[in-house]
């Protein structure tokens, strides 16, 4: 059954999302009560996280990483990566925001999860390019 | 059953079948339009944000079991949104495409999906 590779890849991807949908929840637990529920530093921190770590991989992927199989890339990128960072929270926060009344805060959490994200992917990548050139 | 044990099921029972229908679905996404622009992340991600908004106010309003909500909210929808691979798509769109295409989905991503999620508490509270 195992051998089967559309089954290899739904096995991946279901270990990889288990993995980071609980690694979301119990990290984001975990900075709220550091940081308090006030702002949701936890979607923030996880959500950028997510994208430098997908730079990084995709990155390697292209090169030191290239002979990794596919079913390991479906368990990191759409699996893991994947459910770890979310979309539908983000919003959600952005939303609550709103209803708090509070349209500065609520823009500036909209706007700086896009921003940061892009940036902190970029990080990776380059990150990856960085260690690649060195052990070449 | 033991609290922290009934979270940890109700939030992996979620997030596997949020992680495959995000799968299959850009898999059909690319068969269909192709991969010129990710429509299929596009397409989850504004879906997601809509049923999120609708779910949770439908839980504020009929106090739905906090196991209910973990499966589905932390579980599901979390896994099935995505914000890594949205970030994967805008560098792969602009690399491709260049840098109009790219800041369309950046920006219209976000914008859509703000607006699906208004949209998803209003039919709540309509309901």
């Amino acid at each position: 059954m195992l051998q089967n590779p559309v089954i290899r890849a739904a096995v991946a991807i279901s270990l990889g999302a288990i993995g980071g949908a609980l690694s979301r929840y119990y990290l984001g637990l975990w900075f709220n009560q550091l940081l308090g529920t006030g702002f949701p530093y936890s979607t923030l921190i996880i959500n950028i996280s997510g994208c430098f770590v997908m730079g990084l991989f995709t990155t390697l992927l292209i090169g030191a990483l290239r002979t990794i199989s596919l079913d390991t890339r479906l368990l990191v990128t759409t699996g893991f990566l994947g459910s770890y960072t979310t979309f539908s929270t983000y919003e959600l926060d952005t939303a609550k925001l709103l209803q708090q009344g509070s349209l500065e805060i609520s823009l500036f959490y909209w706007f700086c999860s896009a921003v940061l994200g892009m940036v902190c992917f970029q990080l990776g990548v380059i990150c990856a390019k960085f260690f690649q050139i060195r052990n070449e | 059953m033991n609290s922290a044990i009934s979270t940890i099921l109700a939030i992996s029972l979620g997030a596997i079948p949020g992680a495959l229908s995000r799968y299959y679905l850009t898999l059909f996404f690319t068969s269909r339009f192709g991969t010129a622009f990710p429509y299929g992340t596009f397409f989850i991600n504004i879906t997601g944000a809509f049923l999120m908004g609708f779910f949770t106010t439908l839980t504020s309003k009929f106090g739905i079991s906090q196991v209910v909500q973990l499966l589905v909210t932390v579980g599901f929808l979390g896994s099935y949104t995505t914000f890594s691979t949205y970030a994967l798509d805008t560098s792969n769109v602009l690399q491709a495409r260049g840098y109009k295409t790219a800041l369309l989905y950046w920006l219209g991503s976000p914008l859509l999906g703000l607006i699906s999620i208004e949209l998803g508490i209003l039919l709540g509270r309509l309901i």
